[in-house]
C-alpha cells in the first residue's frame, strides 16, 4: 500500500512541476512582450481637477486634438463627459508614434477603439496618458465601455486614420486637429 | 503532530509556503519596478529611483506641453459646473431675485413664462439660469438683448436671479399637445452618431447638472438654439457637450425634438 | 447527519429564489439589447435591471450557498450539531433584511449604478447600506465556521481535520477578507456622499478598494464548486479522491494568492502605477497553480471510479463512467466550461493581451462561463445531492436533472461563446441599445441573437431545477442513508500542522495584501487633490 501511495505522489509531484513550468512560461511571455514591444498600459500616473479642465490647462476646447510635436510624433488630447468624447472624431496619421492624453470631467469612462489594442479607463481626477500607433489607414468606431448614466450606449465616437501624406493636408491650420464635422 | 511547531525554521511547510510567497514577490517586484521600466523611453522612468517611484505610482507630469494651439478665437464658458453648485438659496436671495426679475419681465413674462419665443424661466434648474448669466457676461453666448441686459450684473445678483427662478412654479407652456408620443431621438438617440437620448440629461429619464429643463419651452427657441451648437454659433456649451449631439442630428430630428418638448404641458 | 435543517434550507430557497428572478431579468437584458427587440424606450430600466442581476448574482445568491453549504458541512464532516444556530439565524436575518434593503431602492431607479458601484456616481444610501447588511449577515457565518472547527479541534486533539470542514472554512476566511475592500469602499467612501456628509468621492481610490474584493469575491463563489469536486464527486460516481493532500494544499494557495492579484482588474487604470500591475499580473498567474492541481486531482479521482466500474485500457475508463448519474454529468460539463473559462482568463490576467478585451463583452462572456457555468452548475448539483437529506424525502426525477443540468451546459454555451467573438470585435459592455443597423456593427448582431437564445435556454433550466427541488419536497419520506463525503484514496492518520489548520496560509494572506495593495492604497489616500465631486442618480426624473 505503502508503495502505491508512493507511485500517486510522485505522479502528482510531476503534474505539478509541470504546472509551475506552464505558469512560468507564461510569465516569460509576459516579460519578453514588456521588454521588446515595450507594451505597457496606461500607468503614468498624474493628477487633474474634472472641475476646471475647460478653463486652462492642456484640456481646454482649443487644445484638444491631434497636435504635431518637434520629433514627428502625435500628440492626441481629447476629453471624456456624459456623453461624448471631445473631439468627437479623432484624426492620426498612421505609421506614427501616437501619445495619447485624455481624461474624464465628471464620471468614469471607458475608452475604446475597436479593432486595436487601446482601451484605457478614464478616471476623473486622473489623466491616462499612454502611446501607440496604427498600421493602416480606416476608420474604427471608438465606444465608452464603462457603464457611466442613462445616455451610455449614445456614447460612441470615431477614429479616423490616415496616411501621413492625407494628413498633412486635412491638418488644421489650428495645430489641433480632428475629423469633426464642420 | 501534536506539539508540531508551526512558526518555525524547521517546519518545512512554514519555509517553503512563506519563502516562496517571498520568492515570487521578490521576483516580480524586480520585473515590475525595474526590469520592464528599463524598455520605456519616458525620462521619469530613467534611473533605478526614478523607475521605481513611477512604476510605484507617484504622480507626475509625464508629458511636455505640444507647441502651443492658435487660438479659435472665440470665448468659450468659464463656469464650474458640479451637482453641488450654488446649494441651498439664502433666505433673502430669492426676494432680491424678484426685484432683479423686474428688468426680465418683458421677454422671460411676468410669471417666468415667456409669450415671445424667449426661453421660459419658471422652474428653471438654478444653475442653468446662473450659468448662462454668467457666459453671457463673459461673451461666451452672446445675444444682442441679453449683453447689455447682464452687463451690470453681479455673481450675487444672478445668484439671486437663479434662485427667484427655480423658486417659481413651473406653469404649461403656451403650446402644449398632450399625448404626443416621443420621438425616437428624444427616448433612444442615435447611439452610432453619438446622439443619446435627449432624454438621458433634460428630464425624462435622468437630469444632468447644467442641462436645462425643456418642457413646454418655444419650438421656435429650441430648433434655433439646436442649429446654433451644430454650426458653432453657440458655443458656450463647456467642451463641446451640447455641440458633439446637436451637428450630428438631422434636420428632421431638430424639428422633431423642438417640437416634442415644446408640446410638452 | 444533518440536524439544522431548517436553517440550511431556509440559505438554498432564499438563493435560489433570488437567483430566478435575477436570472429572468438577465434574460430579459439580453433580449431587449438584441436585434430582436425594438430600442428599448426607457435606456434607465435596462441599467436598473442590470443592476439588480449583478447585485443578486454576485452578493446575495453566492453568499447565502455558501452560507447554507457551510452549515451543512459542519454538521456533517464534523458529525456535531452546529454551535451557535442563533447566530446564524441573525446571520440570515441580516442577508434578508440587507437584500430586500437594497434592492427596494433599485427597483425604484433610485440606484442605478451597477452593483460595481462605480463611483463617483452615488445613488440611493439604502442600496449600500443593504450591501454592508448582507456582507455583515455572511461575516456572522465566518465567525461560525471559525468558531465550530475551533471547537471541534478542542474536542478532537490530533485528529485530521476532515477535508471539506477544512476547505468550508477556508472559504469563509477568504470572504471574510475580501469582503474588506468593498466594505471600505461603502462605508469610508461611498456611505458619508450617499448620507450627504460629504460631496466629494475619490473614484480613483474607490476602483482600487473595489479591486481587492472583486478578484478573490470570484474564489470564493468558486469555494463551493470546489468542495464538490472534491469531497462529493468522487463519492456519488463511486470512486476515490485522488489525494487528500494535495486538496489541502489547493484550497491553502486559494486562500494565499485568491487576494493579492485584483489588481489585474485595473491594468487600464490610470491611478495604478505599472509596477503594481505588473505584480499582480505575476500573482494572477501563480493562481492558476491550485485550479490546474484540482483538474488532476478530480480528473484521476474520476479515473479511479471509472477503472473501479470495469473500464480497461488508456480510455475505456470513460465510457465506464456512470453517465446516467447527475453528478457525473455535472461534474463533466463544469470541467469543460472551466476549462474554456479559464483559457479565456489567461488573456485577461496578462498584462498586455487584456488590453485588447478589456471592458469588451468578452469579459461578460469570460465570467459568466467560469462562475454562471462551471460553477452554478456545481450548486445545483449540490443542492440535489443534498436535497434528501434536508428533506428526508427521495428525489428521484433522475430525467429532469440530466435535462436541466444539459440545458444549463448549452445555454451558457450559446450564451458565452458569442459573447467572446463579439468581444474581439470590440464590443463594449452593458449599453442599453445597440444599433445594429450600422455598419460598424452589423456583423456583430447574429452572434448577439444567439446570446440571447442561450438566455431563454437557461430560464428554462431554471424552471426545470426549481420544479426538481419542489417535487423533492412532495415526494414520499425514505430512511435517507448516513451522509459520506469522499473517501481518500490514501486515508492519512495525521496530518502536519500547516494542512490541519489555516493559520499559516491566513497569515500568508493578509501579509501578501497588505504587500500588494498597502502602497497604491496609502499613495491615493494621501494625495490630497483627487477628489471629485459626486454625481448622484435617481434624482429628478
Amino acid at each position: 500500500m505503502s508503495s502505491a501511495h508512493d507511485v500517486t505522489v510522485r505522479i502528482e509531484k510531476r503534474w505539478a512541476g509541470m504546472v509551475i513550468g506552464l505558469i512560468a512560461l507564461l510569465v516569460a511571455i509576459t516579460i519578453y512582450t514588456g521588454l521588446h514591444w515595450a507594451m505597457m498600459p496606461p500607468s503614468r500616473v498624474e493628477t487633474v481637477d474634472p472641475r476646471t479642465l475647460h478653463i486652462a490647462g492642456e484640456f481646454t476646447e482649443s487644445n484638444l486634438g491631434t497636435a504635431i510635436e518637434a520629433d514627428g510624433s502625435v500628440t492626441v488630447r481629447l476629453l471624456a463627459q456624459q456623453y461624448s468624447f471631445t473631439p468627437q472624431c479623432l484624426l492620426v496619421p498612421a505609421n506614427t508614434p501616437i501619445t495619447f492624453r485624455a481624461t474624464s470631467a465628471d464620471v468614469v469612462h471607458g475608452f475604446l477603439i475597436d479593432h486595436t489594442n487601446i482601451n484605457s479607463m478614464l478616471v476623473p481626477g486622473y489623466i491616462s496618458t499612454f502611446r501607440s500607433s496604427f498600421d493602416t489607414p480606416g476608420e474604427h468606431p471608438m465606444p465608452c465601455h464603462e457603464f457611466c448614466g442613462t445616455g451610455h450606449q449614445g456614447m460612441w465616437g470615431n477614429v479616423k486614420v490616415v496616411d501621413k501624406a492625407e494628413f498633412q493636408k486635412l491638418k488644421s491650420e489650428s495645430g489641433r486637429s480632428s475629423c469633426v464635422d464642420p | 503532530m501534536n506539539g508540531e511547531r508551526l512558526v518555525s525554521l524547521r517546519n518545512h511547510w512554514f519555509v517553503a509556503s512563506v519563502g516562496a510567497a517571498l520568492a515570487i514577490f521578490v521576483f516580480a517586484f524586480l520585473v515590475g519596478f525595474v526590469w520592464l521600466p528599463s524598455a520605456q523611453t519616458d525620462v521619469q522612468f530613467q534611473g533605478l529611483w526614478n523607475a521605481i517611484c513611477s512604476a510605484a505610482g507617484v504622480p507626475q507630469t509625464w508629458v511636455r506641453p505640444s507647441p502651443a494651439a492658435i487660438p479659435l478665437g472665440r470665448i468659450t464658458s468659464t463656469v464650474v459646473v458640479t451637482p453641488q453648485m450654488l446649494g441651498d438659496p439664502a433666505a433673502d436671495s430669492i426676494g432680491r431675485g424678484a426685484t432683479l426679475s423686474l428688468k426680465c419681465t418683458m421677454c422671460h413674462g411676468a410669471r417666468g413664462l415667456s409669450e415671445a419665443d424667449s426661453p421660459n424661466l419658471a422652474g428653471q434648474y438654478p444653475a442653468v439660469v446662473f450659468k448662462e448669466l454668467q457666459d453671457f457676461k463673459s461673451g461666451a453666448r452672446t445675444n444682442a438683448v441679453m449683453g447689455p441686459m447682464v452687463a451690470n450684473l453681479s455673481d450675487q445678483d444672478m445668484i439671486d436671479l437663479a434662485a427667484y427662478y427655480a423658486y417659481l412654479p413651473r406653469l404649461p407652456g403656451y403650446h402644449p399637445k398632450p399625448g404626443q408620443s416621443a420621438p425616437s431621438v428624444v427616448v433612444h438617440g442615435a447611439p452610432m452618431r453619438n446622439i443619446p437620448p435627449c432624454a438621458s440629461c433634460h428630464g425624462g429619464v435622468d437630469t444632468k447638472t447644467g442641462s436645462p429643463w425643456l418642457e413646454g419651452e418655444s419650438p421656435v427657441y429650441l430648433e434655433a438654439q439646436l442649429k446654433a451648437f451644430a454650426s458653432g454659433a453657440r458655443h458656450n456649451d463647456i467642451s463641446e457637450q451640447m455641440r458633439n449631439i446637436a451637428r450630428r442630428m438631422t434636420p428632421a430630428e431638430v424639428r422633431a425634438a423642438s417640437e416634442y418638448f415644446a408640446g410638452q404641458p | 447527519m444533518l440536524i439544522h435543517k431548517r436553517l440550511i434550507l431556509a440559505h438554498f430557497w432564499l438563493a435560489f429564489a433570488s437567483f430566478g428572478v435575477a436570472l429572468v431579468l438577465g434574460a430579459w437584458q439580453m433580449y431587449v439589447r438584441s436585434p430582436l427587440s425594438p430600442p428599448i424606450n426607457d435606456p434607465e430600466l435596462y441599467y436598473r435591471s442590470v443592476t439588480a442581476h449583478g447585485t443578486v448574482m454576485g452578493y446575495v445568491f453566492p453568499t447565502l450557498i455558501a452560507m447554507g453549504f457551510g452549515y451543512a458541512i459542519t454538521e456533517l464532516a464534523l458529525d456535531k450539531a452546529l454551535v451557535g444556530r442563533r447566530w446564524a439565524w441573525t446571520g440570515f436575518t441580516l442577508v434578508l433584511v440587507g437584500s430586500i434593503t437594497a434592492i427596494v431602492p433599485v427597483a425604484m431607479g433610485l440606484s442605478s449604478v451597477l452593483y460595481t458601484f462605480y463611483p463617483p456616481m452615488i445613488g440611493n444610501a439604502f442600496y449600500y447600506i443593504g450591501i454592508v447588511l448582507v456582507v455583515v449577515g455572511s461575516w456572522i457565518w465566518v465567525a461560525l465556521m471559525s468558531v465550530n472547527l475551533r471547537v471541534w479541534k478542542r474536542d478532537n486533539p490530533g485528529k485530521p481535520v476532515p477535508l471539506a470542514m477544512f476547505a468550508n472554512v477556508a472559504g469563509s476566511y477568504l470572504w471574510g477578507w475580501t469582503a474588506v475592500g468593498a466594505a471600505l469602499e461603502l462605508i469610508f467612501q461611498i456611505l458619508p456622499v450617499a448620507l450627504g456628509f460629504k460631496a466629494t468621492i475619490d473614484a480613483g481610490l474607490a476602483r482600487v478598494f473595489f479591486s481587492w474584493t472583486l478578484h478573490a469575491i470570484v474564489y470564493f463563489w468558486l469555494m463551493p464548486a470546489y468542495i464538490a469536486y472534491y469531497t462529493i464527486v468522487p463519492r456519488a460516481i463511486g470512486g476515490r479522491l485522488y489525494s487528500d493532500t494535495m486538496a489541502r494544499i489547493s484550497f491553502a494557495l486559494f486562500l494565499v494568492v485568491a487576494m493579492p492579484i485584483g489588481i489585474h482588474h485595473l491594468f487600464a487604470d490610470p491611478q495604478v502605477g505599472s509596477g503594481f500591475k505588473v505584480v499582480h499580473s505575476i500573482f494572477t498567474a501563480v493562481v492558476a497553480i491550485p485550479t490546474l492541481l484540482t483538474v488532476f486531482t478530480i480528473c484521476a479521482s474520476v479515473e479511479i471510479a471509472g477503472r473501479l466500474r470495469g473500464g480497461k485500457g488508456m480510455w475505456g475508463w470513460l465510457g465506464a463512467l456512470p453517465w446516467g448519474n447527475p453528478m457525473m454529468l455535472a461534474v463533466a460539463f463544469s470541467f469543460v466550461m472551466l476549462g474554456f473559462g479559464g483559457a479565456g482568463g489567461i488573456i485577461n490576467m496578462s498584462y498586455q493581451l487584456d488590453s485588447s478585451i478589456h471592458n469588451t463583452q468578452w469579459i461578460t462572456g469570460h465570467f459568466h462561463l467560469i462562475y454562471a457555468g462551471a460553477i452554478v452548475i456545481m450548486y445545483f448539483a449540490i443542492a440535489y445531492d443534498l436535497w434528501p437529506h434536508l428533506t428526508g424525502r427521495a428525489l428521484d426525477s433522475v430525467r429532469l436533472m440530466k435535462a436541466q443540468l444539459w440545458l444549463w451546459f448549452v445555454g451558457m454555451i450559446v450564451l458565452t461563446f458569442p459573447w467572446h467573438y463579439v468581444g474581439i470585435l470590440g464590443m463594449p459592455r452593458r449599453m442599453a441599445v445597440y444599433d445594429y443597423s450600422d455598419p460598424a456593427i452589423e456583423p456583430q448582431a447574429l452572434s448577439v441573437v444567439a446570446s440571447a437564445i442561450g438566455g431563454f435556454i437557461l430560464v428554462a433550466s431554471a424552471v426545470l431545477f426549481i420544479a426538481v427541488l419542489v417535487r423533492g419536497h412532495r415526494a414520499p419520506r425514505v430512511e435517507t442513508p448516513v451522509y459520506r463525503f469522499s473517501k481518500a484514496l490514501h486515508e492519512a492518520k495525521t496530518m502536519p500542522a500547516a494542512l490541519n489548520g489555516l493559520a499559516l496560509w491566513l497569515a500568508l494572506m493578509i501579509s501578501l495584501t497588505i504587500v500588494n495593495y498597502g502602497y497604491p492604497i496609502a499613495q491615493l489616500v494621501s494625495l490630497d487633490n483627487t477628489s471629485v465631486p459626486a454625481i448622484r442618480i435617481g434624482g429628478q426624473r
